[in-house]
């Protein structure tokens, strides 16, 4: 009990971590991938954020990104272990297809958050801890205030570049 | 049991955000979160196999759904 009080916070971070660097490395905040992320970063930086930021979480809510292919990894990886996250992989690759994503974070998020998940799993954490500490990630990055999240990520993203 | 209950809790709360918030375009991202939060209490509840590809299916669906509605909404503003 208690010591999922504390590994739930430790999975947020580890999973933020992850999802950022890879949207990031990917390049998701350049430019918009479909016109509705082009137009949601237009409206977040209307409401005084950054307009590379207020990209990447458009294109966050546009298609499977790296972020979905941490959660599903993580659901993959609660339910059946490392296969589980590997076809959970599969699955966020068909979905990047679908929504005609040309960028493959979503995959390789997948693949990296399996064996990550799975490292942390063998010494003591739980798959259901990355669960919900992947939606408390996603929830500082789109949930709370996306004026400062798109600030964040902007800084990021001219650090990378 | 936490996990699931946090899950439940963020997804509740991104519901009401969603409907608060005045700007379409800056709902989405609220959305976004019920999204990861329903397909994660999906998962916690659900504990087989075979829930994993129920998740998947509703999480690209509702991307899918997402992606389709702001790219109307970007065509209406252009305009």
């Amino acid at each position: 009990m208690l010591s999922e009080l504390l590994h739930i916070p430790a999975a947020a971070i580890i999973s933020w971590i992850l999802f950022v660097a890879v949207d990031i490395f990917f390049k998701l905040p350049e430019a918009g991938g479909v016109v509705g992320a082009t137009a949601i970063a237009r409206d977040i930086e209307a409401g005084g954020g950054d307009i590379s930021g207020g990209t990447m979480m458009g294109n966050i809510v546009c298609s499977p990104d790296a972020s979905a292919g941490t959660l599903l990894a993580a659901c993959g990886v609660y339910l059946a272990g490392i296969p589980g996250g590997l076809a959970a992989a599969v699955m966020v690759y068909i979905g990047n297809r679908i929504c005609y994503d040309p960028g493959y974070a979503g995959t390789t998020g997948a693949v990296l958050a399996t064996f990550v998940i799975y490292g942390f799993t063998q010494v003591g954490f739980a798959a259901s801890d990355f669960i919900a500490g992947m939606v408390i990630a996603i929830l500082t990055i789109q949930g709370l205030s996306h004026t400062h999240a798109s600030r964040l990520l902007g800084r990021l993203w001219r650090i990378r570049e | 049991m936490i996990a699931l209950y946090v899950v439940a809790a963020i997804a509740v709360y991104a519901a009401a955000r969603a409907i608060l918030e005045r700007n379409t375009g800056r709902r989405f991202p609220y959305a976004n979160v019920l999204n990861f939060a329903v397909a994660g209490s999906l998962v916690l509840l659900l504990d087989h196999p075979i829930t994993l590809v129920a998740a998947a299916a509703y999480f690209v669906g509702s991307t899918l759904e997402a992606n389709a509605i702001a790219s109307t909404y970007a065509g209406r503003m252009k305009r």
